[in-house]
């Protein structure tokens, strides 16, 4: 058993542009199928681009914001920690620098020109070895127990003899427990900027003084000297946030800091604002007096190679992503250029097929209408040789009138037949205009079968099985193409039977189709013909009883419809033909007009 | 035109009635002795039981197609010649027919005499080749 879905075969021949064959390869559709490839491929290109870049950009870009953080947390704990290393290191040497003049004050008391009455020259001989020590050292003075500068040496003459006994320092000195003091800037006697190194020496129960002052201002160079890195500006504080040590460029002595550090915190880096300027401060206690050490660098310099590495780092990821971008651009454009390229000469290649197929089956039905015209043709040839025979007295045939009559006749006959074939050829050509309506499918079944009864099933002893759904759904669609599609089917299924049989005829709704199914008991169609028999003048009834159109009609009108036939025959059995009509309103209104 | 005795057998095979009565009755009238079958299966039985001198077949027939009732007439008699009618135009259709080995073909609509003609050119190559035939059998 073989089925044959003739839904293709009907795209071969369409009945209807079969008479507008010459427009049937329209250069507009396939500018329009152009213009389709190109829009779809430029909404790929674009799809494409936009995907793969946002793909690689997105997580790129996350990562590189983690990483820039990161990266940005760690340098900037860097340029603190370097700044607090400066000034650890410079409070060490501070602190050493102290202790080195503290010793060198202390040596006095075992200096050999020491004495607890010393002479003018004797302290003038121990300041001129504390300046061998240290150029700072401004003065040198001795002070007995009650606290009375006895002598002294240095530029300050006029305080010897003072009573100190009531100086903050002298009280500090005797009341604390080291021997030792170094005191913050003030002015003192003199009234002159200094700070002093006092050393407590007790002799017999008496506690004498060693008292130097130093100059702050060497002090300052000093702390020049000492200092390291680029912009780094050193000072001295004490803890209420007076300067000791201060550029002179930035302020004086004894002026107040703008910053001051934590009170608990011996060490430590902050970040403070100046002059609309943000600097980096890392504050160190000396240990040797009540000053703290500042260390200030703008932020701007002590960050300069993380914004200089920051900045490489962003052009350059910027950078790669404007190339990653472009590669990606340009090669998408090039591969889907190429593929648009291979869609539309594919697009040109399958019109020129469609073109060459569609010529081929012109040249088909040219063949099949010359041949089935030949025919009649042929005994119209035939028949006028046979009157000119008779009306030839070499023969001496019968050319009564009533003989020649009847020889005409048959030529009539002849050209009613190709007649025939020419309309049923302009049936399949013409353009319908449809005058839908709804029909009742079991009723014009009916109809069709009561006017075949009386003429092609008479002469046959046939029965008619009919099984026809009750309350089946009516259809839009024109009545009377319907009728000769079920009469074509027919009269088929009345030829295939011999002599006796019977044809069924069975309709049911199923989803949205109506489904006509005749069936007939009669020779069966051949497997090789089973794709053959929609083809346009394909008969197997010889003798000019068919012109082979019948079913090729049929399949043209179902087509239309918006249905299709199947075929179902065993040979030597019967045949079985099944319509499938649409039932929906929707589908029949989306039937494509045919062309005019 | 003529209406000489010419005195052999001419089939002609085509499932057209009308036709082939009429092109029969052209023919018996210009002296051939003219035998018909309707079809593939009723000619090669005339071969077998009256054979004839040509074979005027139809190509294009229901049931046993015009090539194969020439491939079956031929294995009844070799000698005997065949002209086809065509209603195809084709060049292919032609160089096939001719290399099957008929005598020539002719296109329908066909013209009397030129049916005529080549039944004669058949009949005289048959006898040509019969002759061929007993002068190579002696």
């Amino acid at each position: 058993m073989r089925v044959w879905d003739t839904s293709h075969l009907l795209d071969d021949i369409p009945a209807h542009k079969q008479a507008s064959a010459g427009h049937i390869y329209a250069p507009a559709d396939s500018q329009a199928n152009l213009q389709r490839i190109r829009f779809h491929f430029k909404q790929l290109q674009t799809r494409l681009i936009l995907g793969l870049v946002l793909g690689f950009l997105l997580p790129n870009a996350l990562l590189s914001a983690y990483f820039h953080f990161q990266f940005t947390h760690t340098l900037k704990e860097s340029a603190k920690l370097s700044l607090a290393a400066v000034a650890e290191s410079q409070k060490n040497t501070i602190d050493l620098y102290l202790q080195e003049r503290v010793v060198n004050l202390y040596n006095l008391f075992h200096s050999k020109d020491f004495s607890l009455n010393p002479t003018q020259e004797q302290m003038e001989t121990l300041l001129a070895s504390l300046k061998h020590f240290h150029d700072g050292f401004i003065d040198v003075g001795f002070f007995d127990p009650r606290g009375v500068q006895i002598a002294c040496a240095g530029p300050f003459h006029s305080l010897l003899g003072m009573d100190y006994s009531h100086e903050p320092w002298y009280h500090t000195l005797l009341e604390d427990s080291k021997n030792y003091l170094i005191s913050d800037i003030y002015l003192g006697f003199r009234k002159v900027p200094h700070f002093t190194i006092a050393i407590k020496q007790v002799f017999d129960n008496q506690t004498y003084v060693m008292r130097a002052s130093l100059d702050p201002d060497k002090f300052y160079i000093f702390l020049r000297a000492i200092s390291q890195g680029k912009e780094v500006e050193s000072t001295l504080i004490n803890h209420q946030g007076i300067y000791q040590v201060v550029d002179p460029g930035r302020s004086q002595f004894l002026n107040r800091s703008d910053y001051i550090p934590p009170p608990i915190s011996p060490a430590g880096v902050e970040e403070f604002e100046r002059d609309n300027q943000k600097m980096l401060v890392a504050y160190a206690s000396i240990k040797e007096t009540p000053w703290v050490l500042l260390t200030m660098q703008p932020v701007s310099v002590a960050q300069a190679g993380m914004i200089n590495t920051r900045l490489v780092l962003t052009t350059s990821l910027v950078i790669i992503s404007l190339l990653i971008s472009a590669i990606i651009y340009f090669t998408i454009r090039r591969l889907v250029d190429r593929a648009r390229r291979m869609a539309e000469k594919g697009q040109q290649l399958q019109e020129m097929l469609t073109h060459a197929s569609k010529l081929a089956s012109i040249g088909e039905l040219a063949a099949g209408v010359a041949h089935e015209i030949n025919n009649p043709l042929a005994i119209i040839m035939a028949t006028s040789g046979v009157i000119r025979d008779m009306l030839n007295p070499e023969f001496e045939l019968d050319h009564s009138p009533e003989a020649i009559c009847k020889e005409l006749s048959v030529i009539d006959t002849a050209a009613d037949r190709a007649k025939g074939i020419t309309r049923k050829l302009q049936d399949m050509g013409k353009s319908r205009v449809p005058s839908v309506v709804e029909c009742d499918v079991n009723a014009l079944l009916d109809e069709v079968v009561g006017r075949l009864k009386k003429v092609e099933f008479k002469p046959k002893h046939i029965e008619i099985a009919g099984d026809l759904a009750p309350g089946l759904p009516r259809i839009f669609a024109e009545p009377e193409p319907l009728r000769q599609v079920f009469a074509n089917i027919l009269i088929n299924a009345c030829d295939a039977i011999a002599d006796r049989g019977t044809i069924g005829i069975t309709t049911e709704a199923k989803e949205d189709m109506i489904l006509v199914t005749i069936t007939d008991s009669g020779k069966g169609i051949p497997p090789e013909n089973l794709q053959l028999i929609f083809n346009p003048f394909f008969t197997t009834k010889g003798g000019g009883r068919s012109t082979g159109l019948g079913l090729s009609i049929a399949a043209s009108i179902v087509k239309y419809l918006g249905g299709i036939i199947r075929v179902n025959s065993i040979p030597g059995t019967g045949s079985s033909f099944t319509i499938l009509l649409p039932i929906n309103e929707q589908a029949q209104k989306t039937i494509k007009q045919p062309e005019k | 035109m003529d209406k000489k005795q010419r005195e052999f057998k001419v089939l002609l095979v085509d499932d057209e009635d009308v036709f082939r009565e009429a092109t029969a009755r052209q023919l018996s009238v210009r002296g051939f002795i003219v035998l018909t079958a309707d079809s593939g299966e009723a000619a090669v039985e005339t071969v077998k039981n009256d054979p004839p001198e040509v074979v005027v077949l139809d190509q294009q027939m229901p049931g046993m197609h015009g090539s194969d009732t020439f491939i079956a007439i031929k294995k009844i008699d070799p000698l005997i010649e065949v002209i086809m009618l065509t209603g195809n135009t084709s060049v292919d259709n032609a160089i096939e027919l001719m290399q099957m080995g008929t005598f020539d073909y002719l296109m329908k609509p066909i013209n009397i005499d030129e049916l005529l003609y080549k039944i004669e050119d058949a009949y005289t190559r048959k006898k040509l080749n019969e002759k061929q035939q007993q002068e190579a059998g002696q």
